[in-house]
């Protein structure tokens, strides 16, 4: 395989080119006609038709994600997955019977700062999966025995995901970066968090904070708007716990120095790594810029830490950088692995590109290559109902709208060299960087001590 | 990636499917033997091209196993108008982007991109069909590349580890016994000439099937085709796979060491390839067993009896008789035995007493909307195309692989579960920490 999008479950049968986590955006596009209204209860619905393919997506989300759990960590989470485990009209297995016989598919789960839920189903089933939906949402009953098969499994996972160090270096990153703010919470929660919750914790956090104020749910397909408005300001009109809403706080430092985070897995024949620093937060007036600069930097297979690390060198088969975003923050990252003995190399080269950056900037036909590109692949980001749904959430929770979408082929063709040269300076620093590398620490440990002050943890121990 | 075929080869009747009709695919072959697919479609500005060339890891034989593979990278590393690195900066500067992946049986390049660049991914595509150029520093830096990426894939992946051990253990003659990516010393010791070898009698026209969907119009695609395409000639076929796996007699099992903390599991079923009258019913079974929680094995071992956390089947397409494969993530402290043990009762189940019609409707309405899922881009339209046409050996069975699915009854699901899942048919591999004991 070219290039590897995701992980794959059966990864031996098949091979990609490339580990991609570009993010690429485009154009010539608009968002189709939307409808958005608000519930006196406060829940913000956005209705659009999409009349393809005979199906429904919705996409629900509500700001109780695992910034909210403070020492409970995983409790989030924990509380998004109990959704399923049973409400006031339907049992778990008869939830999953009805949906499972119809074909619709349907998941609820908590992020970062949101939690949600997204559903498929075919539109002739609306009338019997909607109140099912409406019920996860709002009348859940949580059944004990559910939530400890659950926290059951959950724990097993978490000892299961460091055998990856893919898997969990990122749950590493955002605690170094954050620190102690709630961006720092790995979502996951950790074994010893994770075993002492209970179902009265979940049920006490989800009262505290799943309500309709605050929330918003997207529907996206094959239906019409006027009678669509009518089923769900019915359904989810009868909800009213009002929760309170209060913002995280946006005050995040920024590293004071350069910082090594060092995770030893003694059986690792490879360092998987991150290194980079702050980043943006979504709704960023230079979003677009930073996504076309970052897209030669490393966004697509020709990027200059591809063309370098990969093409070049054949020291990893990818490298990428991306910015991370959250709504009120988010941090920038180079990513790739190579083999135990190639560790400095790697490193070295990554960071000689970031400076050539910095120092020689973009000449016009990298530029306007990288904005073909954005443009180029930007369509397909928004091509179906469920793209769509979780478009219109993403507005909602960011605060932007369809200029985003519509505007977007401008705002590419805006960026000069000269407001490039800005955004590297602003935005693509090279000084302070952080880095966590996963790997064996005997053999990497002198070579990652020259890039900053070490701080050596143990993949086996509990959190990150 | 695999078990994306899974979900991609589901289809429905033509009076279900709502936006594309049978007729609305135009076909054309050029006199080189290159097959085009045509699927107009104007709902994004946007297209796509899907190659399809019929040679994978079943094509090689000791020595050069993961040559298939390595080809694939090959392939973006210069031709004779775009030298190296000219294929990717050339598409990227018009707004597209690729990739490729090989399985056991073929390699498929896939290019997404603005329709208006239609013109210059034929140039691109035909530059390096018909002139590859097969430098030595490019297949050395390379080799590092596919290293990496091997290596990548066992550090981060046990089913990765436990399956190329499985399917070396159940395939004891049939090339399907080697893993894609190829033994490491073998990649580290292909020649030049095997490169030349395997690009002159696998990449040439008459052995690929192209699918282009997207905002473009077939008479323009049929004229860009004839431009590009039709010079290249066409080659001798390659030589066939002869090689037959015998008929297994016996369980066979394998154990693989990783630092893990619980097991996994993998049993593995000798089952038919996608061209054998018990593709659907088998198809249907694997859906039986492990889609959704209501499904048969995660009803009992994940749910009921918390033997494991996590369960899951699959039964792909294939050219060659192939696996049918339960995999299993076991619970904290559940022995492996029980776990197998419980697997084999819910398979026997099912061979002795068959599944319920509300069980098989379920699954029949599942079908429906994974084709949804599947068709509501165009990526998915081409990928599905390509696949019915080179699996199942015609684009057209795409549009009545539904009825194929709604003639399986209760009887041929118990029928085949008596077939195939017999002791002495399986392969039972397990990947733990602790392999002393």
């Amino acid at each position: 395989m070219k290039r590897n999008q995701s992980i794959i479950k059966i990864g031996f049968f098949l091979l990609m080119v490339f580990p991609l986590a570009v993010l690429a955006q485009q154009a010539k596009f608009k968002l189709p006609a939307y409808e958005k209204f608000k519930l006196p209860n406060g829940l913000t619905v956005y209705l659009m038709e999409q009349h393809e393919v005979p199906t429904i997506n919705i996409a629900a989300v509500i700001p109780s994600g695992a910034v909210l759990d403070a020492e409970k960590q995983g409790l989030a989470s924990l509380t998004a997955k109990a959704l399923q485990f049973g409400t006031k009209s339907y049992t778990k297995a008869q939830i999953e019977e009805q949906m499972d016989f119809i074909g619709a598919s349907y998941n609820t789960y908590s992020g970062k700062e949101l939690a949600g839920l997204s559903a498929k189903f075919a539109a002739k089933y609306q009338d019997k999966v909607l109140p099912i939906i409406n019920e996860l949402l709002t009348a859940p009953s949580f059944n004990e025995e559910e939530f400890s098969k659950e926290k059951k499994r959950i724990l097993t996972q978490l000892e299961r995901a460091k055998e990856s160090p893919r898997s969990v270096i990122g749950n590493y990153w955002d605690n170094f970066m954050y620190g102690k703010h709630p961006y720092g919470n790995p979502v996951s929660g950790s074994v010893s968090s994770v075993q002492n919750l209970s179902i009265a914790d979940v049920k006490s956090f989800y009262s505290k904070n799943y309500g309709p104020n605050g929330a918003a749910i997207a529907v996206v397909g094959d239906f019409k708007a006027k009678e669509m408005k009518a089923k769900i300001s019915k359904l989810f009109g009868k909800w009213n716990n009002s929760v309170n809403t209060a913002a995280i706080s946006s005050t995040i430092e920024s590293p004071k120095e350069a910082r090594v985070l060092l995770v030893n897995k003694s059986d690792a024949r490879e360092t998987t790594m991150l290194i980079g620093g702050k980043g943006v937060s979504r709704n960023n007036p230079d979003f677009v810029a930073i996504e076309v600069v970052n897209t030669v930097l490393g966004g697509r297979f020709t990027s200059w830490l591809n063309d370098e690390l990969r093409v070049n060198s054949g020291l990893t088969y990818g490298a990428n950088s991306r910015f991370s975003t959250l709504k009120n923050s988010g941090t920038f990252y180079i990513s790739t692995f190579t083999a135990t003995a190639t560790t400095k190399a790697t490193v070295d080269k990554a960071l000689e590109v970031l400076k050539k950056l910095r120092e020689k900037g973009l000449d016009e036909a990298t530029l306007q290559s990288a904005k073909n590109y954005v443009k180029g692949q930007f369509p397909p980001d928004y091509e179906t109902p469920a793209q769509l749904a979780s478009l219109l959430t993403d507005m909602f929770w960011y605060n932007f709208n369809e200029d985003f979408i519509n505007t977007f082929e401008s705002r590419v063709d805006g960026l000069t060299i000269e407001k490039s040269k800005e955004i590297i300076q602003k935005y693509f620093s090279a000084e302070n960087l952080q880095f966590v590398f996963v790997g064996n620490a005997a053999e990497i440990k002198n070579v990652v001590s020259a890039y900053g002050k070490v701080t050596e943890k143990q993949i086996k121990e509990d959190s990150f | 990636m695999r078990k994306l075929f899974v979900t991609l080869l589901v289809a429905l009747s033509s009076q279900l499917f709502a936006q594309n009709k049978i007729d609305d695919v135009k076909t054309f072959t050029l006199s080189n033997g290159m097959k085009f697919l045509v699927l107009e479609d104007a709902s994004i500005p946007n297209a796509n091209m899907y190659l399809f060339y019929k040679v994978g890891s079943r094509n090689e034989h000791p020595g050069i196993t993961g040559l298939s593979h390595f080809f694939e990278h090959m392939m973006f590393n210069g031709a004779k108008k775009y030298g190296p690195k000219e294929f990717d900066r050339t598409m990227e500067y018009n707004g597209g982007a690729n990739n490729a992946y090989t399985t056991q049986d073929v390699t498929v390049y896939t290019d997404w991109f603005p329709a208006q660049a239609l013109e210059v991914i034929f140039d691109l595509e035909s530059d390096r069909i018909a002139n590859l150029a097969i430098a030595d520093n490019m297949v050395e830096s390379e080799r590092g590349v596919v290293l990496s990426e091997r290596s990548t894939g066992l550090e981060n992946s046990p089913w990765r580890m436990l399956g190329e051990a499985v399917n070396a253990t159940a395939f004891q003659e049939h090339p399907y016994h080697w893993p894609v990516i190829g033994y490491e010393e073998d990649i580290k010791n292909w020649t030049k000439q095997d490169l030349e070898y395997y690009f002159k009698t696998y990449y040439a026209p008459n052995n690929c099937t192209v699918v282009i969907s997207g905002n473009v119009k077939f008479d323009e695609v049929k004229r860009l085709a004839e431009k590009y395409m039709q010079p290249i000639p066409s080659q001798k076929p390659g030589p066939k796979v002869h090689l037959v796996e015998p008929k297994q007699t016996g369980e066979r099992r394998i154990t693989v060491q990783k630092q893990v903390s619980s097991p996994y599991m993998i049993i593995g079923y000798h089952a038919p390839e996608a061209q054998h009258a018990d593709y659907y019913a088998l198809d249907i079974l694997s859906s039986v067993l492990s889609n959704g929680n209501s499904s048969r094995l995660y009803s009992n071992l994940v749910d009921k009896n918390q033997l494991a956390t996590s369960v899951f089947t699959d039964y792909s397409p294939s050219f060659d008789p192939t696996l049918f494969s339960v995999y299993v993530s076991s619970a904290k402290g559940k022995s492996t035995d029980e776990i197998e043990k419980t697997v084999y009762a819910e398979l026997e189940k099912i061979a002795k007493e068959g599944v319920t019609a509300t069980e098989l409707q379920k699954i029949k309405n599942q079908k429906l909307s994974e084709f949804y899922n599947q068709v509501e881009t165009i990526n998915g339209k081409s990928n599905n195309l390509g696949t019915y046409e080179v699996f199942f050996g015609d684009y057209k069975k795409m549009f009545t692989a539904m009825d194929e699915y709604a003639k399986v009854s209760v009887d041929d699901v118990k029928r085949v579960a008596a077939t195939y899942f017999k002791k002495s048919n399986r392969t039972v591999g397990v990947l733990k920490s602790n392999t002393e004991e």
